[in-house]
């Protein structure tokens, strides 16, 4: 049972850590709000069951046309949608809302509301002190864990990572050496959408694919961004494994307490707000260890 | 190499330049003075492509930013040229309150200060001189710079834009909320930038020393320009001086 708790709650926390992390950035870059982050995940998990299944794509060629797919999707819909209207965060923050539904609807439509599902990369599973854990678990945790360190390497040790943290912490000074501030906010849009699709793409196995998968991932994503602290990367990490671990020990040890995970997940995020409305880590972006 | 004609800068309703002109020659070094809310920073901004920017997204608060006038930078016209395309011609603008990267180490900033850059030979050039130019930067590269003090922030501030090798550096209120001995030495460092080459045009309220540093100074207030001249020749003005200087 602990061993259950534990492996359900590092996978799910890594899938909220990177949703998170993406959702994170986007705000921090160019100041959306970006309710459709998850959504985009979910584009990414139909993505990959159209072309595993419909056009027989390999599950890794799938995986990756997903992530491109979802990316170029996202700068789309930003440059046309999105861009214009930026300045206003009200009417940003509604745009974003209508873009989730719409995507909902949209792949109601094509796949309709039935639950659909990915096949593992590799089938099977390992036994790991008495306790069956699939390899596709195991896969997926290593590839959170690999993203994550790719992010890392990539905002601290690449120009355009420099800029994105440079423009997230004071965009008209960033402008001023020379940053061009609305194109580091379009990649970084790019980056976070990209973000969502390949957590989408690494989760899709372990889930089921249906049109509201996007509606729970994204309260959880809500609530270690309030409990992380708004803009901070390092907190985002953090919380979201306590969030899933919480989520997992309500699961496991309350009686079909399955229906009580999203309220987990709000009482936590009123009482950090009520309490701490900073979250743990405040409001830094991201600092050096 | 910096000719402002006839600039015009209004936020909304309210006339923040009232149609100035100022130069600034290659290897001068500049001073523009005036009271609290004179435009001396809006003059900057309006130079470094920060007012047109705040237009282009509408940020101006109530009613409409108005931009008249011309902004002439190496014999280019830059009154409508973005602000990034700006720093990359080496006009560089060193802002208010020293404004570092806070969560980013003196290092990282500095490196912010260099984006524009791509020789990493140059890179580690600049770097070496603003260590030598401020050492106490060097012995705190790795700290993270929202924990330096006020007097090495502003070292910070100063040494990011020398990153940049400028051609022009505009220098916001540097010796502002400093106390007497660090004023003393931004002051020293800012003469020493000058004695490199670097053409300086510094807005200030420490009106003593700069008119003691500076080849011309222009005195604004209330959105127009004054007086212009070199510092002595202000001083003589009682009027000027008593009104205008608070000396
Ligand atoms: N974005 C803005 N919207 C509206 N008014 C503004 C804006 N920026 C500046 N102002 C106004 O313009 C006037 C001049 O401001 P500015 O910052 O240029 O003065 P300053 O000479 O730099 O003053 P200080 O010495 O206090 O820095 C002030 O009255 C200020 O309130
Ligand atoms: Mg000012």
């Amino acid at each position: 049972m602990l061993i259950d708790i534990l492996i359900t709650s590092l996978i799910n926390g890594s899938t909220y850590a990177l949703l998170a992390i993406g959702f994170s950035l986007i705000f921090g870059v160019a100041r959306i709000v970006n309710i459709a982050h998850t959504a985009f995940y979910m584009v990414a998990a139909y993505c990959i069951y159209f072309t595993t299944y419909r056009l027989g794509f390999n599950p890794l060629s799938a995986m990756i046309t997903g992530i491109v797919f979802v990316s170029i999707l996202g700068l789309i819909v930003y440059k046309i949608f999105i861009a214009p209207i930026r300045e206003h965060e009200q009417a940003v923050l509604i745009g974003t809302i209508a873009l989730a539904i719409a995507l909902q609807e949209i792949m109601m439509l094509i796949f309709t509301g039935d639950y659909l599902s990915v096949p593992a990369l590799i089938k099977g599973y390992a036994t790991i002190l008495g306790v069956k854990v699939f390899y596709q678990q195991l896969i997926t945790f290593a590839s959170v864990l690999v993203v994550l360190g790719l992010m890392r390497l990539f905002l601290m040790h690449t120009k355009l990572g420099l800029a994105i943290r440079a423009t997230a912490q004071d965009r008209e000074v960033a402008n001023l050496m020379g940053m061009n501030e609305s194109r580091v906010a379009m990649m970084a849009v790019v980056i976070s959408v990209g973000l969502a699709g390949a957590t989408g793409a690494i989760i899709v196995p372990l889930t089921t694919v249906e049109p509201f998968m996007w509606s729970h991932p994204l309260i959880m994503m809500m609530a270690v961004v309030v409990l992380g602290g708004m803009g901070s990367i390092k907190g985002s990490f953090y919380a979201a494994f306590i969030l899933g671990f919480a989520e997992a020990m309500v699961v496991f040890l309350i009686p079909s307490g399955a229906f009580l995970k999203g309220a987990v997940a709000l009482s936590i995020m009123i009482l950090v707000l009520v309490v701490r409305p900073t979250g743990l880590f405040g409001v830094q972006f991201e600092e050096e260890g | 190499m910096l000719e402002i004609t006839n600039l015009t800068v209004c936020y909304g309703k309210a006339m923040i330049i009232n149609d100035i002109s100022l130069h600034v020659d290659e290897g001068e070094l500049v001073s523009l003075v005036g009271p609290n809310g004179a435009g001396k920073s809006t003059t900057l901004r309006a130079a470094t492509g920060l007012v047109a920017w705040e237009k282009s997204i509408h940020r101006g608060g109530d009613g409409d930013i108005t931009l008249q006038g011309t902004v002439e930078f190496m014999g280019k016209r830059i009154e409508k040229t973005p602000a990034h395309e700006i720093a990359k011609m080496g006009l560089i603008h060193c802002p208010e309150r020293r404004r570092p990267f806070k969560e980013m180490s003196v290092l990282e900033n500095l490196k912010a200060g260099a984006y524009l850059l791509t020789e990493k030979n140059e890179i580690d050039e600049n770097l070496r001189q603003v260590y030598q130019l401020f050492p106490r930067l060097k012995e705190r590269s790795h700290q993270i710079s929202g924990t330096l003090s006020g007097g090495e922030q502003q070292m910070l501030a100063v040494g990011r834009a020398m990153m940049s090798s400028p051609k022009l550096l505009c220098i916001d209120e540097p010796s502002t909320g400093l106390a007497p001995i660090m004023r003393t030495e931004v002051f020293r460092k800012i003469q020493e930038i000058r004695e490199l080459g670097i053409t300086v045009l510094l807005v200030e309220q420490e009106v003593s020393t700069v008119f003691t540093m500076a080849d011309r100074n222009y005195v604004l207030s209330s959105g127009k320009i004054i007086a212009e001249g070199k510092g002595e020749e202000l001083l003589k003005d009682e009027v000027l001086r008593k009104t205008y200087l608070g000396m």
